[in-house]
């Protein structure tokens, strides 16, 4: 069996702040740290699994991205994929799902994937098309936020329940080959082995040049980014955090809120 | 005339979805910009009522097409059926709601029409003879404006954002009923699984007091029960990511797939304000968020904001309660 996970890196906006506290402008350009997209993490675990279950698995992991992307698809080998697809993009311009989910179609077509993983969305974008739009692409049937999956191979299904509203489970059987795309807490992801990550390091990766691929007409595009309004009063207390416990004392007790 | 702007209702149960009106308030505000024809699209095994339901309510013409043998929601009936009437009615726009449902079958649909697809839109505005969708990106510490060229583009709307205004007395639109031949290939659904995770305790709580990624440790979590227990009928609740940890339990969850809850009080600790988790508590009566990232979306739904990191702030206001409440006694 082969599988592909598909994963993104993403910028570190834990560690940095977005928006610089001084001019109140947005600095996403500068920010310099990135890591695996969270939602990834679970795909990379859920595939070593599955691996596990059924030790003749194959893990393809494959990203779309500039040169420093490669540091996520070696941290998926680390934790336990077999190969590296990276689909290099020259800059670091936006990029569309459209865009993204065609050329990793293109790249699955021929090869005779069972199952193809996404992350649910990734923390940056946050359109959570790629998954869905991979499979419409390949015309296998899909389902999304799912949060938990049992595989069938003698059926040749993949029992599929989807996280809805409220924690409610929508519960599907898929005919294999399928794509899902996986809900955070599906599993727990392990941390990649040392060993692992230093034969990554020295793995080689397919590399595909992107400028070498056809580009969708007309996909959406970001022209700007901006500051959300504020929806609420959001009074920002200064001074020490004791004048602050103070302050915010007070307010509650003004709003009648502690007694 | 302007190419039409179709609408894919909602519905569950017999009984139509809000967030369908909630698609019509959005398709009202982009036809004040560009107008156009709305049409709702209803599909599934027994929808005819509900088309007459949506007709009589709001005046737009419907489609309604019957689909032997669907009975819920199903991705593969929804992509092949949408595929044929969208490519038929050759809109500009689609819109669906941005549900587990919307997400799970929108991108899919607009791939295989090669149209564009923009997802959970907020609002929108025209600006060049554009027309700019906004959404949020970053976990909703920035918002992105998107725009599409291509002769139809597939919205999801983000749910709770747009409302329309009171019911306007207008004559029924006309109801256009069809079925579908379509017979499921690659899919069976097998029904809902109810949540059997009991979230009263954080749904009747007066004071529910939060937790997010920012406690960072699990021991971190002590603090937060203790700063819940200065309050009489309080709870400790948490973000998504805090329950996939296994920090705390999911019937703990805050969100769109965990609880909605609307306390006097919501605490906010440590958490981002991902749209996932506003939309869960942005009915509280009075919110209070401590965060050491001045950006952090959440402060925008804030009533107060404290930038402070939590483990250092909350022993310092717990002090300055107890010290209070000595007094007063």
């Amino acid at each position: 069996m082969k599988i592909l996970i598909c994963i993104k890196q993403v910028p570190d906006t834990e560690s940095a702040h977005v928006v610089d506290e001084t001019t109140g402008e947005i600095k996403i350009e500068d920010l310099a740290e990135f890591k695996m997209n969270r939602y990834d993490e679970f795909v990379v675990e859920e595939a070593v699994q599955i691996k596990e279950s059924y030790p003749e698995t194959v893990i393809d992991a494959i990203s779309v991205g500039p040169e420093r992307s490669a540091d996520v698809i070696r941290r998926a080998i680390g934790m336990g994929a077999d190969n590296g697809i990276h689909i290099e993009t020259e800059s670091d311009d936006y990029l569309s799902p459209s865009v993204i989910s065609s050329w990793v179609a293109n790249y699955a077509r021929d090869l005779n994937y069972t199952l193809i993983l996404a992350g649910a969305i990734s923390e940056d974008m946050m359109h959570g098309q790629v998954g869905p739009m991979i499979a419409a692409h390949l015309e296998m049937p899909c389902a999304s936020s799912v949060i938990f999956e049992q595989l069938s191979i003698q059926n040749g299904t993949v029992y599929v329940e989807r996280e809805i509203e409220g924690g409610n489970r929508d519960t599907i059987e898929l005919r294999l080959p399928a794509v899902l795309s996986l809900q955070s807490g599906i599993n727990r992801p392990r941390y990649p082995v040392l060993s692992k990550l230093l034969k990554a390091n020295k793995q080689k990766l397919e590399i595909i040049d992107a400028a070498s691929l056809p580009y969708p007409k007309y996909p959406e595009d970001m022209v700007d980014m901006t500051l959300p309004r504020q929806s609420r009063a959001g009074k920002i207390l200064e001074g020490t955090p004791e004048e602050k416990a103070g302050q915010l004392l007070n307010i509650l007790l003004e709003k009648a809120l502690i007694q | 005339m302007n190419p039409p702007i179709v609408i894919v209702a909602e519905h569950e149960a017999g009984k139509v979805r809000p967030v369908t009106y909630e698609l019509l308030a959005f398709a009202k505000k982009l036809c004040r910009i560009k107008s156009a024809t709305v049409k709702v699209l209803v599909l599934g095994n027994d929808v005819h009522a509900i088309a007459d339901d949506i007709a009589r309510s709001c005046g737009k013409d419907v489609i309604s097409v019957q689909v032997p043998g669907l009975m819920g929601y199903n991705a593969e009936a929804y992509r092949l059926v949408l595929d044929t009437e969208i490519r038929e009615l050759r809109p500009a726009y689609v819109c669906i709601s941005h549900s587990t449902q919307g997400i799970d079958f929108a991108p899919a649909v607009a791939a295989k029409l090669g149209a564009g697809c923009i997802s959970g839109v907020e609002d929108l505005f025209e600006t060049d003879d554009k027309i700019c969708f906004i959404r949020s990106i970053y976990g909703g510490k920035i918002l992105a404006h998107a725009v599409c060229r291509a002769d139809t583009t597939v919205l999801t709307i983000q749910p709770g954002i747009f409302k329309l205004a009171e019911a306007e007395m207008v004559s029924p639109g006309v109801v256009e009923k069809k079925t579908a031949a379509f017979s499921f290939r690659q899919s069976r659904s097998m029904g809902i699984k109810k949540s059997e995770a009991d979230t009263s305790r954080i749904t009747e709580a007066k004071v529910v007091v939060a937790a997010g990624n920012g406690i960072r440790t699990e021991e971190n979590l002590d603090l937060i029960h203790q700063m819940a227990a200065l309050f009489p009928r309080s709870a400790v609740a948490g973000s998504r990511i805090v329950c996939d940890l296994g920090w705390l339990a999911y019937n703990q969850q805050v969100g769109v797939t965990g609880a909605t809850v609307t306390p006097e009080l919501y605490i906010a600790c440590g958490i981002s304000g991902a749209t996932q988790h506003v939309q869960g508590m942005r009915g509280s009566g009075f919110i209070v968020s401590i965060n050491t990232d001045p950006s952090a979306a959440i402060f925008k739904v804030s009533d107060v904001c404290v930038v402070e990191d939590l483990t250092a702030f909350i022993p310092i206001l717990i002090e300055t309660f107890e010290k209070f409440k000595n007094k007063s006694i």
